[in-house]
């Protein structure tokens, strides 16, 4: 199981994001570059539609490869309260000759994506992962190379960290404070629940980079 | 890692495998100075596609197995033999292939039995069983040759070990012989530094060949 929240900040901004994030987190920030394949189930296969993603981690000096399953989310009227979302995940790293496999399985390539930015690593009530990319898709077949922006000027922030089904509360209540720090840069919510950007967003920003993140929030 | 023969016994024409056999070929390993080591443990499953309409079916692999090796408890292999296609995973796989619903297990086996050390080889000598089953199925063997890691290097010394071994059989006058059936790595992508794909793609090789002699000594029953 995962905890998750998303949102979107402006490009403008990301710098005073870094800032604040070194500030909280305490550790240096990671290089991010993921090439994502997003593949479905042939439409005759599996007794329902599945879909598995393929991730390959470009910032290792040999690239590696980890297969990801999304399963449900938690239900009912207690998991709508939160502000997290709460989902089954299985991951498996895979050689290099996955997506020849999973071809060969009969999935098909959905669709592909190259992320590139940077992410924070630190414990904090819980193992907290955030990232903050921009999300490029491919004008040729996996041609990372020549990836362009699909939002220009936007760039995407998740938070994530892992949980299970005996202590998720604890993990989602330590996301959720977490969040409350991001509050005046941008909005973090379910994925899927699109906030927009803030529009404390420049007066935050402005204020982080004149003090270099040394205010105590 | 070193590098290993993985060899099955064929049975001859209108026999079967049994235990007594089984038991005789691990008293030959003994019988030439094998000092028995403990267990050992491998488990092979065979996938089918579910599909919602069964005349797909053939439009998905048949021959797509996954391998469970206990030198290696934390990995899994897949192999599509037709395909010659190996692919190395975490043992988590499993659970994402049981959540993604499109393939499940047909049948699961078992090769177990015991190990025998001989100065720089090791045998391990098992059966063949259904999971959950004490059905025998067929018996196998493990050759491994510890100093050396290359395929190439190593065939002599394998070859020169295997007509010893062979020959000590012999004198037990069993119903069959193991049979050594070299895949082609290189065709799997697979280069002459033995890893441990190498023996996943053995045990995908020689489980297609038993069952291959299985339907063979049916259709000439039939």
């Amino acid at each position: 199981m995962e905890c998750v929240v998303q949102g979107i900040i402006e490009t403008k901004h990301v710098e005073a994001l870094e800032i604040l994030l070194q500030g909280l987190c305490g550790v240096h920030r990671e290089s991010l570059r993921i090439h994502e394949l997003c593949l479905k189930s042939a439409p005759n296969l599996g007794l329902v539609s599945s879909e598995l993603r393929l991730i390959c981690d470009l910032e290792q000096p040999e690239p590696t490869w980890t297969v990801r399953h999304i399963g449900g989310s938690i239900r009912g009227a207690g998991a709508e309260q939160l502000s997290v979302l709460v989902r089954n995940v299985a991951e498996s790293k895979v050689s290099k000759n996955a997506l020849r496999l999973f071809y060969a399985l009969g999935y098909k390539l959905d669709h592909e994506l190259l992320r590139v930015g940077f992410a924070f690593h630190f414990q904090r009530g819980a193992q907290i992962t955030v990232t903050v990319s921009s999300v490029n898709k491919m004008l040729k077949l996996h041609a990372t190379d020549e990836a362009v922006p699909v939002t220009p000027g936007i760039q995407l922030v998740e938070v994530t960290a892992p949980a299970s089904s005996e202590n998720y509360t604890e993990v989602v209540a330590a996301v959720s404070s977490f969040c409350e720090y991001l509050a005046p840069l941008l909005h973090l919510s379910k994925p899927g629940v699109s906030t927009g950007v803030v529009p404390t967003a420049a007066a935050a920003a402005a204020s982080l980079m004149s003090d270099g993140g040394s205010t105590t929030l | 890692m070193p590098i290993k023969w993985i060899l099955h016994w064929q049975p001859n024409p209108g026999t079967t495998v049994n235990t007594q056999i089984l038991s005789e070929v691990s008293q030959c390993a003994e019988s030439i100075n094998g000092v028995k080591e403990g267990r050992w443990k491998t488990t092979l499953s065979f996938y089918k596609a579910m599909v919602r309409e069964q005349a797909t079916a053939n439009d998905f692999p048949r021959d797509f197995v996954g391998i469970s090796l206990a030198e290696q408890p934390s990995k899994y292999f897949l192999v599509i033999r037709g395909q010659r296609l190996v692919v190395e995973a975490e043992s988590s796989i499993q659970i994402i292939m049981e959540k993604s619903q499109s393939y499940k297990t047909r049948v699961a086996l078992s090769f177990e039995g015991n190990q025998y050390q001989l100065g720089d080889f090791q045998l391990r000598v098992g059966k063949v069983v259904p999971m959950n089953s004490e059905n025998m199925r067929g018996i196998v063997m493990e050759m491994e040759y510890l100093p050396i890691s290359s395929w190439e290097k190593s065939h002599q010394i394998m070859g020169e070990f295997f007509d010893l071994w062979q020959e000590a059989l012999s004198k037990r006058s069993l119903p069959g012989h193991f049979v050594h059936n070299e895949p082609n790595f290189a065709e799997y992508g697979l280069s002459d530094e033995y890893t441990v794909q190498h023996t996943a793609v053995q045990y995908a090789n020689i489980m297609a060949q038993m069952i291959a002699t299985s339907q063979s000594a049916q259709a000439t029953r039939n």
